[in-house]
């Protein structure tokens, strides 16, 4: 049973990833990257590591998503200005 | 009519190597052991005669592997330095990710303090519950950026705190492993009173190294998302 949910969300986070990459639209891109990290925090709290998944969950989740949407608006702001 | 349709060569070699390896994994998946342990064992009884943590993760990165913690701080350390040299400086920078939203401008002052006392909640207890130094510094540093991303340019951080708890913190974790090579046996053994397993007080410097983490974590997170948030004004 468990092997089963393991394996539904080891294909949501394939086809998340195929998403990532595929996406145009970057900042979509950054916010599909932060329902990865979501997904991979669930992952390690099945496989027993919480250590892991809080790490993952304000590391992958948190901070560096906002630092990918701050940078992406930084770039932005400069074209415009031009 | 043409059905041929032009598949590069790449595109095929990946889809089949997923393929297989989707279908080799298979078994694996479908009879899933929660217990399986060969290295657990042998580091659950060390950690059950050398310390007095009750969180294994914890012994195995401060007092097992202390020195592999100081090159990660070390690397990080380098990361957020090298960011600071390319972006130089703060000075006559704006914030440019400030949200003007009243709800957020009143709820951050109930919530900013919540967040820290959190954070050093995590780390505290490092040895006792998950999480430790690395994530509570995180968490605080989170707190930091809600301030910035409510207040906007009205909030500024006193820098010289920063560095100051950044290079104190340093040194103190170094010093630790200094007293832990001439005090105990070994680069940060333990020297001081075990204590019994699952007090606050417990676990010998495990969870003086992890305060050191902490503290040094949050302010170089910190200091990197400040690097980020702000932006000359060019017009």
């Amino acid at each position: 049973m468990i092997g089963l949910i393991v394996l539904a969300i080891f294909i949501t986070l394939i086809i998340l990833a195929v998403l990532i990459i595929e996406n145009n639209d970057l900042p979509h891109s950054v916010i599909l990257f932060m329902g990865f990290g979501l997904g991979s925090v669930i992952l390690y709290f099945i496989f027993s590591a919480p250590d892991v998944a809080l790490t993952e969950a304000v590391i992958g989740t948190g901070v560096s998503g906002v630092v990918f949407l701050v940078t992406l608006l930084q770039i932005r702001s400069k074209e415009i200005k031009r | 009519m043409n059905l041929k349709k032009e598949i590069r060569v790449s595109t095929l070699f990946v889809s089949l190597v997923v393929s297989v390896m989707t279908i080799l994994l298979l078994p694996i998946f479908l009879d899933f052991d929660l217990t399986s342990n060969s290295l657990g064992s042998t580091l659950l009884t060390l950690n059950k005669n050398q310390t007095s943590s009750a969180n294994v993760v914890t012994s195995v990165v401060t007092y097992f592997r202390g020195f592999d913690t100081l090159g990660e701080v070390t690397i990080l350390f380098l990361s957020i330095f090298g960011i600071g040299l390319g972006l130089d400086g703060y000075k006559d920078k704006l914030n440019i990710f400030a949200y003007e939203n009243e709800l957020l401008k009143i709820a951050v002052d109930v919530l900013f303090p919540l967040i820290i006392l959190f954070g050093f909640y995590i780390i505290i207890h490092g040895h006792l519950s998950p999480g430790g130094g690395f994530q509570g510094g995180v968490i605080i540093a989170s707190a930091f950026l809600l301030m910035f991303l409510a207040k906007g340019d009205s909030f500024e951080l006193n820098h010289k705190i920063i560095s100051l708890a950044e290079a104190l913190s340093g040194a103190g974790f170094i010093l630790l492993g200094v007293l832990g090579l001439i005090l105990a046996d070994r680069f940060f053994g333990n020297f001081l009173p075990l204590g019994s397993v699952s007090n606050l007080f417990s676990g010998g410097v495990i969870p003086l190294i992890y305060i050191f983490v902490g503290i040094k974590v949050s302010a170089e997170i910190t200091a990197l998302v400040e690097y980020f948030i702000r932006i000359k004004d060019v017009g």
